[in-house]
């Protein structure tokens, strides 16, 4: 097994010995306040991955140590060196993979997005949530591409369906065609080229100039690991840009804000759900909030491949839910599924959710 | 029944020897190198007490850890072993601040003592730069401090008691709830900087004290170090003693400046005076302080408010690590790092280390508590370059001997470890150190609580310095 020299290619030496084991990650790393082994941290999994490239066999501890990482980025926002623990992670996940060591759940995980073009496995049409003359009015050229996602398409087609309503107003469509963006691929080491390539090609076609998408997970993929051709601009920012046009109405209702890890510290996205929130009702500041901000645990293929990590996660974000709000908005459907899943008391809402509350109460 | 059985009869799955998890715990923040046969994350006195008593009876090498942010090798397992991953004790067991302490377990975060004594008005002093995440446990163990011991004193001023695991398994206390006590050794006292040589400790009972009132912040800059040094000179002799007084050479400042643009620091050597008490009294201090600093400093500033002040120390905490910025291809190595003088010597110990960077042509940059005499030194080197990695070492031991030389010690507040073993008899001498050895025979007669560490082996310690 030639584990080392392929590593050598992708993983740059120097980005691994920036780290000096200060420790400062170790206090901020969600699964590992879960878990408690120093290998489910971020300073130990930049140990491991370094080790690796020096011939430890990848056994599943190993994998378990890697795969145990929901790539929040938490670890790299406070990292007073400047390492990006999660870009090594995630190299090192691609790097086993494609020699085929991987987990059962990576696996079943890659088979199932390969097979059925989607997160889920699901084989029913991916616009189920489009009513027939709403999809056969759909443009074949526009500026805007509404980027549904997997999730929102099988799992919250009502949200879909209420972005969408919003964003036809403003002239955008939908690829006929869509298929999962690729990251639940990318973010487990696997090759997500043919998804890309599908995507790419019907938005080129379109001829839009900028895709909107409603995922944290989806917006960071089409920006970081698309061909750069075209903009990306989250469901939030294109909100707040055009928040005017909305002419929304205010509810008498106070929210908490989940920063999805790669919408915030990801995308520097922090300001424009806030101005919508608190052009609708009042907003009130999870405990760890922003750049701070705690991770759902539902990213980075944790949910999936870990899931009582990732539910134990999500509980502990929910501690930081202020008391007495109304809901928990958000602006990624996997970190509303994981919250709820987690239990929450307070209602967890999609930020176009709380839009549409407001465009009906006139 | 194999070893890793018997230790999981007592922890259950909290045990483990995969060889990925050893190496994790093979290193702390140091060069110090060390592999574990098995990692144990105990949660019970009862647990630790079972685990050494079983060690014990197969002398078995036993070294607990914290968070595994030392700076010296102290938490590395040099002879294997078990390794006791003590930060799953991590309880604050009871805020007893009618008699002003708290009573914790060893794995409790530092800051996060902090976070829950602030509602009731108190805090725990010791603040190292790694408070964020650094363990009570570990800055007993290794008498750790912070920015403001120059008026608060090391944590071995703040512990009154404390529950220890002993080599045999037995557990003991060592003090009360007394704020003082005049009753035969100090056992507390015995315990702290022992690094686990002699003890794990498993509880401790803290003293706390109210938190100020206000707080006030004077940067002062220099055309040169020694400038500064006699700026701090003069103002401990005009009768000020600042809840922390802190040098950063200009190589600091600029790196910090690199950071965060927004910095409020002046260019040049800079030392920061922070005074603290109430709104009044830290005014008066803060005025005075800038008119003994004014005619040797090139520049006396204020800091304008809590927050400016509070961004200018959390930058100076995490000024180690952040030398990478300036120079990507530069990482700091954390060798010769500790040393401190006594304080009339400060800017000797300046113009030394200026003479070893130059001498091995490695960039030195220097900050720290120079309010008590511990000078941080920074070396950083390209860590893909073998030669430097020589040079660094020869580096840090003219830093060492240097501090030796002039009456310091080759560790303030991060240990001696591994790291530093090989100084423990140069520093105090054969006599002292064989004291120290036969307390060590006394309290741990097989020798199985961190081996090789502190230099009381007979043999030579191993070597820690490679790369």
């Amino acid at each position: 097994m030639n584990v080392r020299a392929k590593f050598e290619m992708r993983i740059d030496t120097r980005a691994i010995e920036l780290c000096v084991r200060c420790g400062t990650c170790r206090s901020v790393c969600p699964a590992f306040e879960v878990l408690g082994w120093e290998s489910r941290n971020t300073r130990g999994r930049i140990m491991v991955v370094k080790a690796l490239r020096e011939g430890l066999e990848p056994d599943s501890d190993v994998l378990d140590s890697l795969n145990t990482c929901t790539t929040c980025g938490i670890c790299a926002a406070k990292c007073p060196a400047g390492a990006n623990p999660p870009m090594i992670v995630q190299e090192a996940r691609r790097g086993l993979v494609s020699q085929g060591i991987m987990t059962e759940a990576q696996a079943g995980f890659r088979e199932k997005v390969n097979e059925s073009g989607n997160t889920f496995g699901e084989r029913e049409d991916r616009l189920g949530w489009l009513s027939d003359p709403n999809r056969e009015g759909l443009k074949e050229k526009a500026e805007y591409v509404y980027f549904v996602g997997c999730l929102d398409s099988y799992r919250y087609p009502e949200v879909a369906k209420k972005t969408f309503d919003i964003l036809r107003r403003f002239g955008a469509t939908i690829l006929p065609d869509e298929v999962c963006c690729g990251s639940p691929l990318i973010r487990t080491g696997s090759d997500a080229g043919k998804f890309v390539d599908k995507n790419l090609d019907q938005i080129k076609r379109i001829g839009a100039k900028t895709v909107i998408t409603g995922c944290a997970g989806c917006y960071s993929t089409l920006k970081k690991d698309y061909p750069p051709e075209f903009e990306v601009v989250s469901v939030p920012e294109f909100l707040a840009e055009h928040l005017s046009e909305l002419d929304l109405p205010r509810l008498e209702m106070t929210v908490t804000y989940h920063d999805p890890c790669h919408l915030g510290r990801g995308g520097g996205i922090f300001d424009p759900p806030r101005k919508i929130i608190k052009a609708i009702c009042d907003l009130e500041e999870m405990k760890a909030n922003r750049e701070n901000a705690r991770c759902c645990g539902g990213g980075g293929g944790v949910r999936a491949g870990y899931p009582d990590l990732s539910l134990e996660i999500a509980r502990r974000r929910l501690l930081d839910v202020p008391p007495g709000v109304d809901a928990i908005v958000s602006c990624c459907p996997l970190c509303i599924r994981n919250l709820r899943d987690a239990g929450s008391d307070v209602e967890v809402i999609d930020l176009v959710d709380l839009v549409e509350r407001a465009i009906k109460s006139v | 029944m194999d070893l890793i059985d018997k230790l999981r009869e007592i922890v259950g799955e909290r045990v483990s020897a995969a060889p990925s998890e050893r190496l994790c715990y093979s290193s702390d923040a140091s060069m110090v190198k060390g592999t574990p046969d098995y990692v144990v994350r105990p949660i019970s006195t009862e647990e630790v007490s079972k685990l050494v008593a079983l060690a014990a009876d197969l002398g078995v090498a036993v070294t607990a850890r914290g968070a595994g942010t030392g700076l010296a090798g102290g938490a590395v397992p040099l002879r294997g072993g078990i390794v006791l991953d003590m930060s799953g004790m991590n309880r604050i067991l009871e805020m007893d601040l009618a008699n002003l302490q708290v009573i914790v377990e060893p794995g409790v975060i530092q800051a996060r003592l902090n976070d829950g004594l602030k509602p009731h008005g108190f805090f725990f002093p010791p603040d190292p730069g790694s408070s964020n995440f650094c363990t009570i446990g570990g800055l007993i163990a290794n008498n750790g401090s912070g920015m403001r011991c120059v008026k608060y004193g090391t944590t071995r001023n703040y512990v009154l008691d404390l529950e220890v695991v002993l080599a045999d398994g037995k557990v003991v206390r060592t003090g009360s709830r007394m704020l003082k006590s005049s009753a035969g050794y100090d056992l507390t006292r015995l315990f702290i900087g022992s690094e686990g040589t002699l003890g794990i400790i498993t509880k401790a009972g803290l003293r706390v004290v109210p938190l100020p009132k206000a707080r006030r912040l004077v940067i002062a800059s220099f055309d040169d170090a020694e400038a500064a040094g006699r700026a701090v000179a003069k103002t401990f002799a005009s009768g000020i003693v600042p809840s922390a007084c802190e040098i950063l050479d200009r190589t600091n400042v600029q790196v910090l400046r690199r950071c965060d643009p927004k910095l409020v620091l002046p260019e040049g050597d800079v030392i920061l005076f922070e005074v603290d008490g109430t709104e009044s009294s830290t005014k008066e201090l803060a005025q005075e302080i800038v008119s003994v600093c004014s005619p040797i400093a090139a520049q006396v500033v204020s800091a304008s408010g809590e927050k400016e002040m509070e961004e200018i120390w959390e930058a100076r905490r995490l000024v180690g690590a952040a030398v990478s910025r300036l120079d990507p291809t530069k990482s700091r190595i954390y060798v010769g790092e500790d040393v401190g003088v006594p304080i009339k010597e400060i800017p000797a110990l300046i113009r030394e280390i200026g003479e070893i960077s130059e001498r091995f042509d490695l960039p030195a940059m220097k900050y720290g508590h120079i309010g008590d005499g511990n000078l941080h030194v920074a070396l950083f080197i390209d860590v893909l370059n073998e030669e430097e990695w020589a040079k660094l070492a020869e580096a840090a031991d003219a830093i060492h001997r240097a501090a030796i030389r002039l009456g310091g010690t080759v560790s303030s507040e991060h240990g001696i470890g591994a790291a530093r073993a090989e100084y423990m008899k140069i520093q105090w001498g054969e006599g002292t150190l064989s004291v120290m050895r036969a307390i060590k025979r006394a309290l741990d007669p097989k020798g199985i609580l961190n081996p090789g560490k502190l230099g009381l082996d007979d043999e030579s310690p191993p070597p820690g310095g490679e790369g």
